[in-house]
């Protein structure tokens, strides 16, 4: 049960690691299953590479597929660390594959799809379906009370107050909460630390009509705040660094308050 | 049900760390020791032993028990295949807080097993609490393995349980850094209670040794022999 | 054949798309939303800095107002653009902004009391009224005479999209991700739908609709280095092309953004230099008041990029492995500020650079970063040539930003073109015109002649290295289609990409799996983005002046007499080549006659109606009108707005009677 040294609270990112110049020559040990293909059994394919200066996963693995293996599947869009779509398992952590430097890896590079989720093929992984589904159970968007006058002021926000719900909506759905989350990966009916930041997230927003009852009702239960087991897997894993232990703790005794009186 | 099982474990998980205090007080000396067990038994307020008292504690703690278990099983996972989702994801994630819950689920699942032996035995005899009877207990009543295995269970699952209750319940500021406070404070006072734990066992051995000759002979401190 | 019918088929689900959705729900109408990508990964999630609506609520917006923010649009546009569409966005542009308010973005807000900023790279004091406390605020941005950027930090894009998306999921709207249109379902005069490819399990499907959609965002991929996503390849404007009747306008028109990173070529907002942000270069110098005194880093994106090239021409760039860059230095806005305001791009720096931006320069240079030009729309945003065929946002040439467009007024266009064409579609699905004939027969014919071309393109008889061709086009589309033009280089662009074209039609294929293959999307695509590049090289190669973002170093100077204008772009099926024509710009019915914009040196071929319009407008300016009434009179365009629209904006300075 030996702890990656690795892995340590605070830093879940290689902070200020310049990307250093090195020729090493990189062994990727890549997933590679077509789940729509029956004779087609999971495995890991290896694939060669010589570094360049400033290699990221998404440089190297467009490479791997332009130079190798042209049917290699895999998701960047905006390959800038902002939407979400590369989350993969690397070296036995999900994150953000757009942006990891391999500088920061070892010689031998793992990849894995995210578990949890429906296999589209090899690291391709259906995360969209995922969130839609969870959104539409814990009816996770904004109540509000009634359309608005858009040719009248808006109403004033407290800047502060402002500040605070744009930390919680910074969540990009990419997922790697749910990997990382021991709960998730036994239930499949868990809502994961995304779903409960984005109750979070309404619960705090004033222009949201809902109260404690209504947030009950969606998370109230085993398969929400009360499932989890506070791993934390999810706060030391999130990209975007979102304080997932301090809402869920503060959801949690808003809703055992809610459930007992 | 999440309330009372944190609610339990908090009582349990203080209670524990109590216990080690008061069973540490061996160290201190005979006296020490004989005045806390009497103090639960009520000797100072009522001028003799209750036992009863201590009997009727025992039996509110294993009540506890009873309850923080059967409420922790509904997190165990309960299809082999959920057990093994859980060991792969431990496995590949070798993420400390995700490794310590297995702690917790293994710790939890053998003290249900070895606590209640112990819990039994005060129930039934709580006046043999005293430097002689538990040094004797420990040594010649053999029971020494069964405390010192019980001793790294409770301490651990204290530990990590209180850890993880703070965790849960406690909205921090600046998560990062109080985390990493936390989880430092979490294994400080593991460590701190189990040489204390360690000491004191090793002190009752001792006694016990020394003791094993007149089995049976219950502590009177020098205090009250010499009082008319 | 699996068939599927819809109200409206939305082809691309970011922003523009989604909010047009909406509005079509709230009609009654039943939308469908197919996306490439699950909606909120869509490329409208990256824009970083804000949206522009001339709320007029911080100190230094005061005294905004729609005319203000119309004048910079059309400025910026360098008078290409359609006035009567910039006047109705910046009547929608607050609108946009308070809808967004309401339904949950956490704009950042006015805090009342004095703060410090940076001007100019010197600390200023800025004191914000009692009133306006709460109210959304706004940052400085490029060619704005106020400040007008509204923004939640700088995750504007990410903010905007997970309301909007969050609202389709609310209203149970589908959204069909993992799905590409690869061709329009139509007869020459009506569009009827889409063949629809899925991209897992690659089953084609013909969605049959009533109205479709064109939102698919950008063609920035087929340059080499872009800072758009890598869904931006085009897709959009060549479904339009290829069905031989819609137009395509402007193509020509592509921005460079100043400040993207190198060598990743990912963004770095303008709220950098709105905050106070400078420009350096090699020598730690800030150049850019040498070229534009008055405006300096906050000029326009298409101004401040050709004088970054051109300074670094000039041997003053920092030399680097990847090429030459400039450095952008926001040390001087201090780590909290950057913590706060600026935090993707502390993320950026920190991850693709490994530098921390608020101690070091950023290395940056001009980047591709917008399309002006796309499928040309009417102002309700349909196709004239295509009747149900409409199109919003970036993929469209609704053409609110002729030939540059200004930071800022992306995002806003988004929501707005959303909102007008929502009810524009709605209205036409009302219409008897779209209630005729179902289409059928059609679809499985278009939907055979797909199945039958995907085939062959999957059997991969050829030699030709779809990697390689790729790769020749985004060379030539940089090297001779970027920044600089010129006629010679123009004229060996377009016969290269010609050529480029024949040959990916006989690509060598390595995987012939029909499903989740990306070789065969890559070979389906590369010749729809060549025949979309070809619009744009070759549009550039006729437009002999410099206008906005297009620059001929041969034809420096803006021709108004010959090329007030927009370029049509449109391909004749079985021809080698598009067909442009033109489609004039009427200077006697502007409210802003053409001008000079202020930067550099005055260099303008005047068109002979200029004068003549000018002194009408001055005119009317001297009768001393309210502001409504003036606007009213110089150019008429609120009869183009849904009634529900019409309606003016309140500020603090004028509230609503």
């Amino acid at each position: 049960m030996a702890l990656d040294p690795g892995l340590r609270r605070g830093d879940g990112d290689n902070e200020y690691s310049r990307p250093m110049v090195m020729n090493r020559a990189l062994s990727f040990q890549v997933f590679r299953h077509n789940p729509r293909d029956p004779a087609d059994a999971p495995r890991t394919q290896e694939y060669s590479l010589d570094e360049t200066p400033g290699m990221t996963l998404f440089i190297a693995l467009t490479r791997i597929r332009e130079e190798q293996d042209p049917s290699l599947n895999f998701d960047f869009v905006c390959r800038a660390g902002v939407c979400g779509s590369c989350a993969m398992v690397i070296n036995s952590r999900p994150g953000l594959a757009c942006r990891t430097l391999t500088a920061g890896l070892p010689e031998s590079i793992h990849l894995f799809p995210l578990p949890g989720f429906e296999l589209i093929g090899d690291l391709s992984v259906n995360t969209g379906k995922w969130m839609r589904a969870m959104s539409e159970r814990l009816r996770a968007w904004l109540h509000f009370e009634a359309e608005p006058d858009v040719d009248a002021l808006e109403a004033p926000m407290p800047p502060e107050l402002a500040e605070q719900v744009y930390e919680l909506d910074r969540c990009t759905e990419c997922g790697c909460c749910v990997a990382g989350c021991g709960t998730a990966q036994m239930r499949a009916d868990f809502v994961g630390a995304v779903g409960m930041n984005k109750i979070a997230r309404f619960r705090l927003d004033p222009r949201d009509v809902r109260g404690d009852a209504d947030f009950y009702e969606v998370v109230g239960d085993d398969s929400g705040v009360f499932g989890c087991m506070s791993l934390l897997g999810c706060h030391d894993l999130c990209p975007k660094r979102l304080p997932l232990q301090t809402q869920i703790a503060y959801l949690r005794r808003s809703m055992a308050r809610q459930g007992l009186w | 049900m999440d309330v009372l099982q944190s609610v339990t474990g908090l009582f349990l998980g203080l209670f524990m760390w109590l216990h080690m205090f008061f069973v540490a007080t061996i160290l201190l000396g005979h006296d020490a020791f004989w005045t806390v067990a009497r103090f639960f038994e009520g000797y100072f307020f009522f001028g003799r032993s209750l036992p009863w008292l201590v009997s009727l504690f025992v039996a509110a703690v294993s009540a506890m028990l009873v309850v923080h278990a059967w409420l922790a099983l509904r997190k165990f996972p309960a299809q082999w295949k959920q057990h093994a989702a859980f060991w792969r994801h431990m496995g590949r994630l070798r993420h400390g807080d995700t490794t310590l819950w297995l702690v917790q689920v293994l710790t939890g699942f053998a003290m249900f097993f070895l606590a209640p032996v112990h819990l039994y035995l005060m129930l039934t005899h709580p006046e043999l609490i005293g430097p002689y009877e538990s040094a004797d207990r420990v040594w010649s009543g053999r029971m020494w393995p069964l405390y010192l295995v019980l001793l790294f269970l409770v301490e651990l699952h204290a530990g990590v349980g209180l850890y993880r209750l703070a965790v849960k319940w406690v909205a921090f500021r600046d998560p990062r850094r109080s985390l990493r406070i936390l989880g430092r404070l979490k294994w400080a006072f593991t460590v701190f209670f189990l040489v204390l734990g360690l000491l004191s066992l090793a002190a009752y051995i001792k006694l016990g040794i020394e003791h094993a000759d007149r089995v049976g002979e219950p502590y009177i401190p020098a205090w009250i022999k010499t009082a008319p | 054949m699996k068939l599927i019918h819809t109200d409206a088929l939305i082809i691309g689900g970011g922003l523009a798309g989604q909010r047009a959705a909406i509005g079509m729900r709230r009609r009654g109408l039943h939308p469908l939303i197919l996306s490439l990508v699950p909606a909120k990964r869509s490329h409208s999630v990256a824009a970083q800095g804000g949206m522009q609506a001339s709320l007029g609520n911080c100190a230094k917006g005061e005294g905004d107002s729609e005319d203000v923010h119309f004048e910079d649009t059309v400025r910026g546009s360098d008078w290409g653009c359609d006035q009567i569409v910039a006047r109705m966005f910046a009547h929608m542009a607050p609108k946009a902004a308070r809808e967004m308010a309401a339904w949950g973005v956490p704009w950042s807000r006015v805090r009342s009391g004095e703060h410090r900023v940076v001007i100019n790279g010197q600390p200023v004091t800025l004191l914000e009224r009692e009133a306006a406390h709460g109210l959304i605020t706004a940052r400085d941005f490029g060619g704005t005479r106020k400040w007008r950027t509204c923004h939640t930090s700088d995750g504007t894009g990410h903010a905007l999209l997970y309301a909007v998306s969050d609202r389709v999921i609310a209203e149970s709207i589908p959204v069909h991700d993992r799905k590409e249109a690869l061709a329009l379902i139509h007869d020459g005069r009506r569009c009827h739908g889409a063949v629809v490819r899925d991209l897992v399990s690659g089953e084609l499907a013909a969605y049959l609709a009533g109205a479709t959609v064109i939102a698919t965002g950008g063609y920035g991929r087929i340059y080499g280095v872009s800072t758009n996503a890598l869904i931006n390849e085009g897709m959009g404007a060549a479904l339009a092309l290829e069905t031989g009747v819609a137009r395509l306008g402007n193509m020509e028109a592509v921005q460079f953004h100043p400040t993207a990173i190198v060598p990743a070529g990912i963004l770095v907002t303008e709220g950098c230099r709105g905050d106070g942000g400078l420009l350096k270069d090699v020598d730690g110098y800030r150049f850019m008041p040498d070229y534009e005194p008055d405006k300096k880093e906050l000029a326009s994106r298409d101004v401040v990029s050709r004088r970054m090239a051109e300074h670094m021409r000039r041997g003053k760039g920092v030399r680097s492995p990847y090429g030459e860059h400039l450095w952008l230095d926001i040390t001087g806005l201090g780590a909290e500020h950057i913590d706060k305001n600026l935090r993707e791009v502390k993320d950026i720096c920190q991850y693709f650079l490994g530098i921390d931006p608020a101690r070091e320069y950023i290395p940056v240079r001009p980047t591709q970063h917008y399309s002006m030009g796309g499928v040309r729309t009417d102002h309700s945003g349909q196709s004239p040539w295509l009747a149900g065929l409409f199109s919003c946002g970036e993929a469209a040439c609704w053409d609110m930003h002729g030939f540059n467009r200004l930071g800022g007024n992306s995002l806003a266009e988004t929501l707005v073109a959303g909102m007008l064409v929502g009810e524009s579609v709605a209205d036409y699905c009302a219409s008897a015109e779209a209630e005729a004939g179902c289409a059928t027969a059609l679809a499985r014919e278009f939907l055979e002649r797909e199945q039958a071309e995907l085939a062959a393109i999957a059997r991969g008889r050829g030699n030709e290295a779809a990697v390689a061709l790729r790769r020749r086009m985004e060379t030539v589309m940089t090297d001779s289609v970027g920044l600089f033009r010129n006629g010679p280089a123009l004229a060996a662009a377009v016969d290269e990409l010609a050529d480029l074209l024949r040959r990916s039609r006989h690509l060598a294929m390595r995987c012939q799996r029909l499903d989740a293959n990306p070789e065969l999307v890559q070979a389906y695509r590369l010749p729809r983005m060549l025949k979309v590049a070809l619009t744009v090289a070759l549009g550039a190669l006729q437009r002999t002046e410099s206008r906005g973002a297009h620059f001929r170093e041969d034809f420096p100077a803006r021709d108004d007499r010959h090329w007030l204008n927009r370029t049509l772009a449109s391909w004749r099926p079985g021809d080698a080549l598009p067909t442009l024509d033109y489609e004039v710009l009427d200077v006697m019915h502007m409210e802003l006659p053409p001008g000079f914009r202020g930067y550099g040196v005055r260099n303008i071929v005047e068109h002979p109606l200029t004068a003549l319009r000018q002194a009408e407008v001055d005119e009317l300016r001297e009768a001393r009108l309210d502001r409504h009434a003036l606007q009213s009179q110089l150019m008429a365009f609120k009869q183009y707005l849904p009634k529900r629209y019409r309606g003016r904006n309140a500020r603090l300075d004028e509230p609503l009677p």
